[in-house]
């Protein structure tokens, strides 16, 4: 066989890992399911840690947010639920919405202190 | 005539063979942005917990209904009984599955209100966002291009929209050590009914209906549990249980409860003359 030819077969091999990648990261991606909660996007995260800082606001329990919170995984809940608020003051959240992210981060920030 | 290049055509299938195992096995893309509706089972009952602690806290049940939509369940209401169970059934608080439950009962209740958007939730269902992990947004000129899911218009704050977060009077939620009231007892003479059956409703201070609560009946010699919400298409705080003739038994719940004594099934007779043994009905209410 001529070298000639080894190289089209190099750049077949090559082209075909090329069409391979394309498909399977582009075309039809792999389906995920079972996912955990930190692969949530952003807002999906932020509506979480909204859902907590409502219910905070009535059950005032800060160890109780800390642990619905805690489904986020490894940086701890004061973070989370800033970074929620973060997030909704970046996107237009409503004032009461936000002053009660506010209170929950506020919260748990002391929560966190005396840990 | 020119032969096939088969070698070239095999390096071509092996490769396309290796980049699909390299791009599905060994490095899929990796997730950031996923939807609630992807979550493993675990996390979205802790998800649906979240819901009902936000809605028993808020009474905003259009927003409740936003949220558990974007977990892709058939029926809301069914998966909210379902995890109100699995939680008793696993010991988790009280009033944590009585959140779970009382969702589902609002759900119950007000089928047709319309749902609404949470203020910043946006669906998106384009494969950019589970490749493109921190790439910038589009620019604003960028075509729009229709995505399988609905858009939902987030809504600017304005002078209603602390309406989105109401604070009406809280749900109240049972204590624990509250005994029940036997607050009634009815004989039932209904020949459509099963011979014998006995029927208990439990309810709160608020006449809601309460699931997975144990009912222990005891009799010469015998006792058994049963649970509320195992058929909760008679509703959430219903059981029943067949009794045999001629046996006295006595009701009473796990939790605390006043003690129903002497329950037998009735004799009853039909129109026609027939006899049979009818039902009992107990109700108990948290006072």
């Amino acid at each position: 066989m001529t070298s000639n030819r080894w190289v089209f077969i190099i750049l077949a091999l090559l082209a075909g890992v090329g069409l391979g990648l394309a498909y399977g990261w582009v075309i039809d991606p792999v389906d995920f399911f079972d996912l955990t909660p930190d692969t949530l996007r952003a807002d999906y995260k932020a509506d979480y840690v909204l859902m907590t800082a409502e219910a905070y606001r009535v059950e005032q329990d800060p160890g109780l947010a800390a642990r619905r919170l805690a489904i986020f995984g490894t940086q701890t809940p004061a973070v989370i639920a800033a970074e929620g608020l973060e997030h909704a003051r970046a996107n237009g959240f409503s004032d009461a919405d936000v002053a009660l992210m506010q209170e929950l981060v506020t919260a748990l920030q002391a929560w966190s202190g005396v840990q | 005539m020119r032969r096939i290049p088969w070698e070239i055509l095999l390096a071509l299938l092996a490769g396309l063979g290796l980049g699909l195992v390299y791009s599905w096995v060994v490095s899929p893309p990796r997730i950031v942005d996923a939807e609630p509706v992807v979550l493993r089972a675990d996390f979205k009952d802790q998800y649906r917990s979240a819901i009902a602690a936000a809605y028993n806290a808020t009474g905003n049940l259009p927003r409740a209904r936003a949220r558990l939509s974007l977990l892709g369940d058939r029926d809301s209401i069914v998966a909210l009984n379902a995890q109100a169970q699995r939680m008793l059934g696993s010991g988790e608080q009280f009033e944590s599955a009585d959140q779970v439950a009382a969702l589902a009962l609002a759900l119950d209740d007000k089928p047709n209100s319309a749902p609404i958007s949470t203020p910043t939730i946006e669906f998106t269902n384009n494969v950019e966002d589970l490749l493109t992990a921190t790439s910038p947004p589009p620019p604003s000129d960028a075509p729009i291009v229709l995505t399988e899911t609905p858009e939902i218009i987030e809504v600017e704050p304005t002078a209603t929209v602390s309406v989105a977060t109401p604070r009406p009077t809280r749900t109240l939620v049972p204590t624990l050590g509250a005994p029940f009231a036997l607050t009634g007892q009815e004989t039932l003479c209904d020949s459509n009914l099963p011979d014998g059956l006995l029927q208990v409703l439990v309810l709160n201070p608020n006449r809601r209906q309460l699931a997975g609560v144990e009912i222990v009946v005891t009799w010469d010699g015998g006792k058994e549990q049963f649970f509320t919400g195992l058929k909760p298409e008679l509703g959430n705080g219903y059981a029943d249980y067949i009794m045999a003739p001629d046996i006295t038994y006595t009701i009473q719940l796990a939790r605390g409860s006043d003690v129903a004594l002497g329950i037998v099934a009735p004799g009853c007779q039909t129109s026609s003359g027939e006899n049979f043994f009818g039902g009992i009905k107990l109700t108990f209410q948290q006072p």
